[in-house]
């Protein structure tokens, strides 16, 4: 089957398109490392709704494209080397397949139709105060009254949940079962009556994460995914399917190319010379190491393709790239850290120093911190991977 | 079930070239004098020239096996995760490449009785004086040090550089060569070689000009990308005998493997392990599917060799405590083999620079 696509092809398609469709002063927010918001983001999602592009990662049935996974990556890459935003993730790629697989016909003719054009906007409850990295201790708490849960309890580290309408959110409605059994998945609007929400403040001086409190928050029964006390099993069918996320190294490249731009602008004179030449020996291990998960990622790819099992190569990859990113970063950092270290504070953020030219170096370099905390932290992965090479 | 290397390239070639490199080790520890261990060494050169090795890369129309870059990194591979200590890279690759368009040395190449060393040129010297150059008359003179050679080596090939570039091949025992013969501490036959005033006969020179030169950089790249074969074979060994060290170390009334911090050290390891097996895959693909040598890819493999290479000989040598420091196990002879194998063809600031000269012109 595969063997009909001409990849080549299909790469030339998706550059040419995203050369001429997306607008300039979208790809400039990626370039300069400019937050990406759903102002930015949804006008992008449109466009490529429109040209039946929206869910690369969608069967056809649901208005995906139906590619296959190559070409998913392909689409990635040449999205990432042309400065288009990643998608937003929340919708297309976490809840969007969960709901095709698990969910009701009623939940895929609501919510998947949204997802696509993006009209409704996502955002992920899953971690609290006290579950982190041991995610199944979670508290929050659905009790069942008729039709209706009543929810009671915190998440926290809820990215985006300031600009979304929705929280597919990960809800204790058992005590008695282990931990991991007591847990289901309901899809929360965010302006229930019940719900607040509060910033977080990150050391980047951005908005990205909030507290998200619910207090006696009604929700239908008709809005759980699947079976009660099954949601575990469906978040880890969406970890499962985000497991080749780290297989795409071009945005980590991308940024890399960038970083060595700047290294040539920021260290051209002839004092900073030998300056120069040491950070771009940094950054030439930075895409050593690159290049290496790069060639895995494609190995990764194959293997999914051809039925063969990932093993270890996911947690390889998230735990490689996410240490080699910040490494860039903190190359970019000590570029321009004596000029513009200074002049970043937190509460900068919309003051005085927020247009300082390349003050988005700094910011990068602070935000990028988070890469081997989220998404499974770099302990996290040791120790999956000892796990699997110890035998136990 | 712990953790099992997957072969870059595996088959009966890499199984047997392990197998000899194991039983070489064995043998190799159990003798205590350089004599012995030399002869030791000579008797497995004797065995894999009859077993066919040093004919894979040669031309069928030679008497070779007519092979693939990928028989090679088969037997490189192998070897490198038996831990044999002989020069497999330039034996089977390098000076075969060289030395393609001379079919009247081949056989007693493949034989295993024309046993030759080679001399790049930018060779190590002790003196920049030492280069090892022509004079106006016709007389070689230099110095170079700490060759890597086959066992009682009776050539050598030579490039020198310079405006114009020859390569060469001249007997080894002949006056006006002078010889230190030592072992390095991977194990392998190497030598210092003296040249004081040798009159060079005419049909020694094999070849003139930029193109010895061209050629010599490719060689050079063919053994970088073999060594990077070997020594990810030799990494992927050596992690699993820390592991199995760590399983059954007890110290505290618990194995070793217990303890989350050597767990972890563990983990990393394997992933710079497997990053680096990802790029030197990648170099070896490059190589077998295009013209001439992909030399971006192979820098990088190499540069990584010298950085995850290090780092993995370093951790392995930490678990093993005290014992890391010895010579006991053949786990750390591997540690050590991997810690040799950065200097050979290009050390990794050679291949940086190259990456940074090149990344710098096109900016
Ligand atoms: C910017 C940002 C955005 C986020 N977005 C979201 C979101 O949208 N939705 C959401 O649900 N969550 C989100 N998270 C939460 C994220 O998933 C958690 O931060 C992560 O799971 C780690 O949990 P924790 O912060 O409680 O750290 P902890 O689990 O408390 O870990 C603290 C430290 O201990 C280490 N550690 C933990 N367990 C072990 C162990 N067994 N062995 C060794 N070391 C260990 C960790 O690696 C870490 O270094 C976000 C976090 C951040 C910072």
């Amino acid at each position: 089957m595969s063997a009909a696509i001409d990849y080549d092809a299909f790469r030339a398609e998706v550059r040419a398109f995203a050369e001429t469709r997306c607008p300039p002063e979208i790809r400039a927010v990626v370039a300069t490392y400019r937050k990406l918001s759903r102002k930015v983001w949804y006008p992008w999602q449109r466009i490529l709704f429109e040209h039946g592009w929206g869910a690369p990662g969608w069967p056809k049935r649901y208005g995906g494209t139906g590619w296959d996974l190559k070409q998913r990556h392909i689409f990635d890459e040449v999205m990432a080397e042309c400065d288009c935003p990643p998608q937003y993730h929340h919708g297309l790629r976490h809840i969007g397949p969960v709901i095709i697989e698990y969910g009701s016909e009623e939940q895929k003719q609501r919510f998947l139709p949204g997802i696509l054009s993006g009209e409704d906007w996502w955002c992920q409850g899953y971690s609290e105060p006290g579950a982190g990295s041991d995610l199944a201790s979670l508290r929050t708490a659905a009790r069942r009254e008729g039709d209706e849960y009543v929810v009671e309890g915190q998440k926290t580290w809820t990215s985006h949940a300031h600009e979304a309408d929705w929280m597919y959110t990960l809800v204790r409605t058992s005590k008695e079962a282990k931990k991991q059994q007591g847990i289901s998945l309901l899809l929360i609007p965010l302006n229930a009556p019940g719900i607040s929400i509060r910033p977080i403040r990150t050391i980047d001086g951005w908005h990205h994460v909030n507290e998200v409190f619910l207090d006696n928050v009604r929700v239908p029964v008709a809005n759980r995914v699947g079976e009660e006390g099954s949601g575990w099993t469906y978040g880890k069918f969406l970890l499962e399917r985000e497991r080749l996320g780290g297989a795409n190294v071009a945005p980590a490249l991308r940024n890399l190319e960038r970083t060595r731009e700047l290294l040539a602008r920021e260290l051209g004179g002839e004092a900073q010379r030998l300056k120069r030449a040491m950070l771009e020996e940094r950054l030439l291990l930075a895409e050593a190491e690159l290049r290496g998960a790069q060639a895995l990622g494609q190995e990764a790819i194959a293997a999914v393709m051809e039925g063969r099992p990932l093993g270890l190569l996911p947690s390889v990859l998230k735990l490689g790239t996410s240490v080699t990113f910040q490494h860039v970063a903190e190359v970019a950092l000590d570029a321009v850290g004596e000029r513009l270290a200074p002049r970043f504070r937190p509460t900068d953020a919309a003051g005085p120093n927020a247009e300082a030219p390349g003050i988005e170096w700094v910011q990068n370099y602070m935000y990028s911190r988070v890469r081997t905390i989220y998404g499974g932290s770099s302990e996290v992965q040791k120790n999956v991977i000892a796990k699997q090479l110890f035998g136990s | 079930m712990p953790f099992t290397a997957t072969p870059i390239v595996g088959g009966d070639a890499f199984d047997q070239a392990c197998r000899i490199g194991q039983e070489a080790d064995r043998q190799l520890a159990l003798i205590d004098d350089p004599a012995g261990q030399l002869a030791c060494l000579r008797r497995h050169w004797d065995s894999l020239a009859g077993l066919g090795w040093l004919a894979v890369a040669m031309p069928e129309e030679a008497g070779g096996a007519g092979g693939t870059l990928s028989d090679l990194a088969a037997l490189t591979g192998g070897a490198g995760r038996g831990g044999l200590p002989l020069p497999i890279a330039a034996a089977c690759g390098v000076i075969p490449y060289l030395l393609a368009d001379q079919p009247a040395l081949l056989p007693g190449m493949a034989e295993g009785q024309h046993r030759i060393a080679f001399i790049p040129a930018d060779a190590a010297v002790d003196e920049a004086a030492d280069v090892p150059q022509l004079t106006p008359d016709g007389k070689l003179t230099g110095a170079v040090v700490g060759i890597e050679s086959p066992p009682d080596p009776t050539h050598l090939l030579l490039v020198l550089g310079g405006a114009e570039p020859v390569l060469l091949l001249l007997p080894a025992g002949i006056p006006g060569i002078s010889a230190r013969h030592t072992l390095r501490i991977d194990g392998r036959p190497a030598a210092d070689w003296r040249f004081t005033g040798l009159a060079v006969e005419p049909g020694w020179i094999l070849g003139r000009g930029e193109a010895v030169a061209r050629r010599a950089a490719e060689a050079r790249d063919l053994g970088a990308l073999l060594t990077c074969v070997e020594a990810v074979s030799a990494a992927g060994a050596l992690l699993e005998q820390t592991i199995d060290y760590l399983l059954n170390r007890v110290q505290f009334g618990v194995p070793l493997a217990s303890h989350q911090a050597l767990r972890h050290r563990v983990a990393e390891m394997y992933v710079e392990y497997e990053n680096l097996r990802g790029l030197v895959l990648q170099a070896l693909r490059a190589a077998g599917a295009g013209e001439g040598m992909p030399w971006r890819d192979i820098a990088f493999a190499k540069l990584r060799l010298g950085e995850a290479g290090r780092f993995i000989a370093q951790s392995s040598i930490q678990c093993h405590g005290g014992m890391g420091m010895t010579e006991a196990l053949p786990a750390i002879r591997l540690a050590r083999r991997i810690m040799m194998a950065e200097f050979e063809f290009g050390d990794r600031t050679f291949h940086a620079q190259r990456l940074l000269d090149a990344a710098r012109r096109a900016a």
